[in-house]
């Protein structure tokens, strides 16, 4: 007995040691290789974008530079648990995030220092910088109404606000509440027009929704299409997206709708911005900074613009043709970091209300 | 009494050393139960949860229902009938299983939407313009198909094997007594094969249990929705934590239903002469009936969604670079390989010791592994971080020691990823082992023991070969499953590292599903030759 005993415990340890060995000689290998690379340096990157453009960019930068560019890409909020936890051990050198929500729950929890340079001054408007340094933005898109031009004329359009007249019953087409992108929409009025009225609104959506939320912001495109509503919120760079598809329906779709830029006389249309912050722990900081002033500069805010349909933050830089030709507009006036401060309280709003 | 705490002895600390590294992890999220509850909770509660418990339990039990139809129909045609196609579709239709449920709804919402193939023929070709609603998948029947149709194969290859083996006596003694077929599927096929059918479905229900895909796209609202809207909108992870473990809770119940309603009844056939069920021939009418629903199942769960995906890789080829697409589909099957092959030595040592202890712990303890698979993937993701970065800690001597310059050593290294799949889907290995433990007895062993060959010699000389249709059935199940993974590997994996899936789920989750068909049909492709291979291995000298 004691004998198959001794033989099994044999048999999991060797198993164990097995895996071990090998994945210590793994890491064994990582370690050296990084410190080889110390020496060339390197940048770790915790990112919630994973657009093909930004490889491109990555390797653009490593090419001029010589900074390796090493990346973790996940979801905003589990790479925040993620630093959070590693603490000051943390690799993470840079975090990059789609929502400046996101950006603003890394600096409440300690997680970014903050990182100044000329360069950076220079390339990104005030208003696209953190009040304490803590992030910058990188490029921005505009959150629009499109609209059935067959059906709506644009002079029937005005504000957000006035999409919750009753004239909008059963036309008008929104994703879910999940989506990131309602709820910095949602905490934009909160911070404009407070608590009550935001939460007014967001009722009078729910009253005048065509359909149930579903889908993403192409599905609202397409269903505006199909006859199902007639007005629909949606990202700029999404429909960027769809009038450059592969699929000639999505441009046939894409093609049909008008495009508004809401709140003109007003408030001005809602922004909202990627962006990255230099992570406390750092330990590769001065080339975190670098990269940061790359990616701002002409050229990568070029690039992000031509790929991607997005906005760029450099002032620099003109926007992609397609943007050009749909105009320039007024953006909201309110720091963005406001929409951070908002975020929960909107999500609150949208499950009283019942926007799924 | 003195033999048999010795036997206790071996495999009781293998196995609870095993279980104990499993459950590490989880404490601290069993932990979160007790912490006092945060000013949401009171909002969760009284406009939240009332809906999720709904939709999650309308999901749970159609999908249930419809697997359960469709899984055990197949299982039993094909079992005790020959009928033209049978033996392409013995193992086709497991394929369905290589698709990620949230691939299949991207796909199917590509195929039926208004700029989708079916939409797009009508209105260009014959100028017809549907009614939409008929063709709206994005909502709870919706969900329920997706998940039906590419979660069916858990219950009919389970229950297949098993009717294929094991149903030949009683089968043909109730032919004997003049049954018709139907009086035979009801009265015997169904009773016995329940074990394996409520194995199958139990599978089915956590994996739905757990989806966040599929609902996410749909815009409906689950438990595991939930979780995430708690955790990453309101930023609170302790009520979050607290719907994990209301989730585990149900879980639990599920389990405990599922070992009331097999515990007690083992139909453990311990004859030698374990006879495959000889087939019936169908013809006519009969044989092209059964032909036809074997393949309008196999269309709709895998040649439609597969096609659609081909077509989609054909309009974006050259978008994605094809070098790093090699890389991905390695990565993918190395670290899915090594986790599956460790979840089934694992689940080979707590099974026996569970057999072979005829104490009820040894019964109730191994049940406690299967909670990893109840538990939403993210979450599992912050206790697993949170686990290794305190292992690093303690470490730091030892690297130190080593002469590395780093504090994070195996929390940055694959070591991470792989324990977390071993805790998320041993489930899914060790109901495989446990079945095939439970089908083989123990009266092998108990002879070969008797005739003084040690535990440790008879555990690899009887059992581990009469096991072998388990052992591989299970690494499969288990390999397929984790390179369909997506929270944990997000989350866990090191730098400068991307497998098959995430790389789908990042062009699907900017709403460029026709970029994510290249790594999708890739998926499909390597669990596809896995299903292929481990058909090869257990068709032979079965049939």
């Amino acid at each position: 007995m004691k004998k198959s005993l001794m033989l099994l415990l044999a048999s999991l340890l060797l198993v164990l040691a097995a895996c071990g060995n090998s994945t210590k000689q793994s890491s064994d290998a990582g370690d050296n290789e990084n410190q080889k690379k110390n020496e060339k340096s390197e940048v770790n990157l915790y990112t919630s974008r994973h657009y093909d453009v930004d490889n491109e960019l990555y390797k653009k930068f490593e090419d001029e530079t010589g900074i390796k560019v090493n990346v973790i890409k996940g979801e905003a909020d589990e790479l925040i648990e993620r630093i959070k936890r590693e603490g000051t051990a943390t690799k993470a050198d840079l975090f990059l995030t789609a929502d400046v929500g996101r950006l603003y729950r890394a600096k409440e929890q300690g997680l970014l220092q903050a990182v100044s340079s000329d360069i950076l001054s220079k390339q990104i408007p005030e208003k696209f910088r953190d009040s304490d340094d803590m992030w910058v933005g990188l490029t921005k898109r505009a959150r629009i109404l499109v609209y059935n031009k067959d059906k709506v004329k644009p002079e029937e359009l005005s504000t957000y606000e006035a999409l919750t007249d009753d004239a909008w019953k059963g036309r008008f087409l929104v994703r879910s509440s999940e989506s990131v992108y309602n709820q910095s929409l949602l905490a934009s009025f909160i911070e404009i027009n407070g608590e009550e009225k935001a939460k007014e609104w967001a009722q009078g959506i729910v009253n005048n929704m065509a359909r149930s939320p579903e889908g993403g912001d192409r599905d609202q495109a397409k269903a505006i299409a199909a006859g199902i509503g007639d007005v629909a919120i949606m990202n700029t760079y999404y429909l960027g997206q769809m009038l450059n598809s592969q699929e000639p329906e999505e441009v046939k779709v894409a093609e049909q709708l008008g495009i508004f830029f809401p709140n003109q006389e007003t408030t001005g249309t809602h922004v909202n911005i990627s962006g990255a912050g230099v992570v406390k722990g750092s330990k590769n900081a001065d080339n975190a900074l670098k990269l940061l002033e790359f990616l701002t500069g002409e050229e990568a805010q070029f690039t992000f613009a031509e790929a991607n349909y997005e906005y760029p933050v450099n002032e620099d830089v003109e926007p992609a043709e397609l943007l050009k030709s749909w105009g320039e507009f007024k953006e909201q006036e309110i720091p963005l970091t406001a929409l951070g401060e908002n975020n929960a309280k909107a999500i609150m709003i949208f499950n009283e209300v019942g926007w799924k | 009494m003195n033999r048999r705490m010795a036997n206790v002895n071996g495999w009781t600390i293998g196995a609870v050393l095993i279980i104990t590294l499993l459950f590490v992890p989880n404490f601290s999220i069993v932990g979160g139960v007790f912490t006092p509850a945060s000013e949401n909770w009171g909002h969760i509660r009284e406009f939240m949860l009332l809906n999720y418990i709904k939709s999650s339990l309308t999901l749970v039990f159609f999908t249930a229902l419809f697997t359960v139809a469709i899984g055990l129909s197949l299982a039993w045609l094909i079992a005790q009938y020959d009928f033209p196609l049978r033996n392409f579709m013995k193992w086709s239709l497991i394929l369905p299983l290589s698709i990620p449920p949230f691939i299949g709804a991207y796909t199917y919402h590509g195929i039926l939407n208004y700029t989708g193939i079916v939409q797009k023929t009508l209105r260009n070709h014959f100028d017809v313009t549907v009614n939409q609603t008929y063709f709206d998948i994005m909502n709870v029947p919706g969900a329920i198909f997706i998940y039906t149709i590419f979660l069916y194969p858990y219950v009919y290859m389970i229950t297949r094997i098993f009717l294929s083996n094991q149903a030949a006596s009683l089968v043909e003694s109730a032919r004997t007594l003049g049954k018709g077929p139907m009086e035979i599927f009801l009265k015997v096929i169904i009773p016995i094969s329940r074990i394996s059918v409520i194995g199958g479905v139990s599978l089915v229900i956590l994996e739905v249990l757990n989806d966040y895909g599929v609902v996410k796209y749909f815009g409906i609202q689950t438990f595991s929705t939930a979780i995430f809207q708690t955790w990453f909108g309101l930023g609170d992870l302790d009520s979050s934590i607290k719907l994990a473990a209301c989730l585990m809770g149900i879980v639990i119940f599920i389990l405990v239903i599922e070992w009331v309603l097999r515990g007690g009844k083992k139909y453990s056939f311990s004859s030698t002469k374990l006879r495959p069920l000889p087939l019936v021939k169908l013809t006519g009418k009969k044989a092209a009936l059964v032909s036809a629903y074997t393949l309008v199942i196999f269309t709709i769960a895998f040649l439609i969604p597969v096609l659609q995906l081909l077509d989609w890789v054909v309009l974006t080829f050259g978008k994605v670079p094809m070098e790093e697409v090699l890389t991905y589909t390695k990565n993918s099957i190395i670290v899915a390989g090594i986790a599956a092959l460790l979840i089934i030595f694992f689940s080979l040592v707590i099974g026996n010791f569970s057999r072979i202890t005829k104490h009820k712990f040894a019964k109730v303890l191994p049940k406690l592994t299967v909670l990893g698979y109840s538990i939403p993937g993210a979450v599992i993701a912050v206790a697993v971080v949170t686990t290794f970065i305190a292992i690093d800690r303690y470490l730091a001597p030892v690297y130190q020691f080593l002469g590395l310059d780093s504090e994070l050593v195996l929390s940055v290294s694959l070591v991470m990823l792989i324990s977390a799949y071993i805790i998320r889907f041993f489930a899914i290995g060790y109901n495989s082992i446990e079945s095939g433990y439970t089908k083989i007895g123990t009266d092998f062993r108990d002879a070969s023991r008797m005739l003084g060959v040690s535990s440790l010699r008879t555990f690899f000389k009887i059992d581990i070969p009469m096991m072998k249709g388990a052992i591989i059935s299970g690494f499969i199940l288990t390999f397929v499953d984790i390179l369909k993974e997506i929270p944990l590997t997000l989350i866990l994996r090191p730098f400068n590292y991307d497998t098959l899936a995430t790389k789908a789920f990042q062009y699907a989750s900017d709403e460029k599903i026709m970029e994510a068909s290249q790594a999708s049909l890739l998926i499909v492709g390597v669990s596809a030759i896995a299903i292929f291979i481990f058909n090869k291995l257990l068709g032979e000298g079965r049939e």
